[in-house]
């Protein structure tokens, strides 16, 4: 199945050249007062969204920046949100 | 398809507005489940409702291996009664599902994963499950087609060598299975979406369909691949899922020249071939959650390198055929059944990855006794949700390559 991503560093490319990192799950939770259902929602948990959800990736094979998109996981189509900071973030290591 | 046309199992039935238990999803796993609720437990009064058709997902799409050579002491017994019931079942079903133990030999292309196959097979030999180490000489001897050379990309090292699996013919089951329950009573019912499930007080009360309400005060979701989905979409439940697209092909027929089913990790590769004279091969994922049963060229091509890599004899032979379906991967590459813990009357049977076939017999058996007694088996304890929290992931993914994308 054809895929492309694109990043915001090298542009659209072959979906190969990236690694999946995972469903958008909001930031790393706090340390302080974590219980095991908090982390173990963090770091197990996924939606499965059969339609369009913002998800992470890493350019492996290219840049090697870390950046999120909004794909279609039932045409494996991605969905195109303005983000003006979109490089910068990519640029910083896909810190918000 | 369905209109006209009288399905095999029996007569078509209305579509009751309650029933005794609804079963979401049309596969093995429901199938089997609904025949041994019928069979052991007197329970007739279920409805199994399907979007498509029976045996579209999974159960139509795999590649018929079955097997009781994993990795852990939770699911190796599993494994093992799904293996014994598959002549069982030939019998009781009065349906030939054509089960033909040839054998599978695992390859291993290295020291490390020797040793690796030795601790599988300590497993195997202490819950009963026949298999064996065995070096190239002894694989060649069995599959004279192997290429056992050093000058392969993987160079055979040895094999776990395990008789009693081999291949079983899956839509056989599925027929079997719909035709066994029907006659007990169980409702089938395709073209039928679940939509939604009612809760009351705690407990499950319905099930919204695309033709109905139906009340209900049991339900078990065991939809393939598309369980993680509904389980989030209908009962706000998140899972350690991650749906992958798994790939398969055969090629043209040819004259019997393998009598095994061979696989290798190192090569991401199994093939065996079907009594058709087909070469039936697949193994691999695109590592990205998608529902699309789409092919790539990307894997018709590996798949004919390490095809013509360890048993040469297939170069130049086409593929004919290529499909895709979907798997549902947990962390830990071991299912997730569980009940009457979330909601009260709630069941769930997922997470099956791409061994949702080679279980299916056991676990409809398991299953059909949680849900008629209300209390979980030993038998399926360990494979609870709540394992992930408590950090008791399962090692099954010691003895395999990792697919998931989580790693």
């Amino acid at each position: 199945m054809a895929l492309t991503i694109t990043c915001p560093i090298c542009g659209k490319r072959n979906g190969y050249e990236f690694k999946f990192g995972g469903e958008e799950k909001g930031p790393r939770p706090d340390e302080k007062d974590l219980t095991p259902e908090a982390w173990c929602e963090y770091v197990h948990m996924n939606k499965c969204v059969a339609g369009v959800q913002e998800e992470w990736w890493f350019h492996k094979d290219g840049c090697g920046s870390w950046f999120k998109i909004h794909r279609d996981t039932t045409t494996n189509l991605e969905k195109e949100v303005k983000d003006e900071n979109r490089v910068q973030k990519a640029k910083s290591g896909g810190q918000k | 398809m369905f209109l006209k046309s009288k399905p095999m199992w029996g007569k078509k039935t209305k579509l009751k507005t309650s029933y005794d238990m609804v079963i979401i999803g049309g596969g093995l796993h429901s199938l089997a489940t609904a025949y041994f609720l019928a069979k052991e437990h007197g329970i007739t009064d279920i409805a199994i409702i399907e979007k498509n058709y029976i045996g579209f997902g999974g159960a139509g799409r795999n590649t018929a291996i079955v097997r009781a050579n994993q990795r852990t002491q939770y699911n190796v017994p599993l494994y093992k009664e799904a293996l014994d019931l598959w002549p069982v079942l030939t019998k009781d079903l009065d349906y030939n599902l054509m089960f033909n133990n040839c054998g599978n030999l695992n390859l291993m292309h290295s020291e490390a994963a020797m040793k690796a196959a030795r601790m599988t097979i300590a497993t195997a030999q202490f819950h009963g499950v026949e298999s064996h180490l065995i070096d190239a000489k002894e694989a060649k001897e069995l599959v004279p087609a192997l290429n056992i050379s050093e000058d392969i990309t993987f160079p055979i090292h040895g094999a776990m060598f395990h008789p009693p699996g081999g291949v079983v013919r899956h839509d056989a089951v599925v027929w079997g299975l719909a035709r066994g329950a029907a006659k007990k009573g169980v409702e089938i019912h395709q073209q039928t979406e679940a939509l939604d499930i009612g809760t009351q007080n705690g407990r499950v009360a319905s099930v919204t369909t695309n033709r109905g309400k139906i009340n209900t005060k049991q339900v078990l979701i065991s939809a393939g691949g598309y369980s993680a989905a509904l389980i989030y979409d209908m009962m706000g439940i998140k899972l350690p899922i991650s749906v992958l697209t798994i790939q398969a092909m055969v090629t043209q027929p040819l004259k019997p020249v393998l009598d095994h089913v061979v696989s290798s990790g190192a090569y991401h590769c199994y093939a065996n071939q079907t009594l058709k004279g087909e070469i039936a091969t697949g193994a691999h994922m695109d590592p990205w959650p998608n529902y699309t049963t789409l092919n790539t060229a990307h894997y018709i091509k590996h798949q004919a390198e390490a095809l013509s890599e360890f048993l040469p004899c297939l170069r130049g032979v086409r593929f004919m055929r290529i499909w895709g379906g979907l798997a549902d991967m947990t962390p830990d590459m071991a299912p997730i059944m569980d009940g009457n813990e979330q909601v009260e009357g709630f069941f769930m049977d997922c997470g099956w990855g791409y061994f949702g076939f080679k279980s299916c017999s056991a676990v409809g058996k398991y299953m059909a006794q949680f849900m008629a007694t209300d209390q979980c088996p030993d038998m399926l304890k360990p494979f609870a949700l709540n394992r992930y929290q408590e950090h008791r992931l399962m090692g099954e993914t010691a003895a395999l390559v990792n697919y998931s994308p989580d790693n």
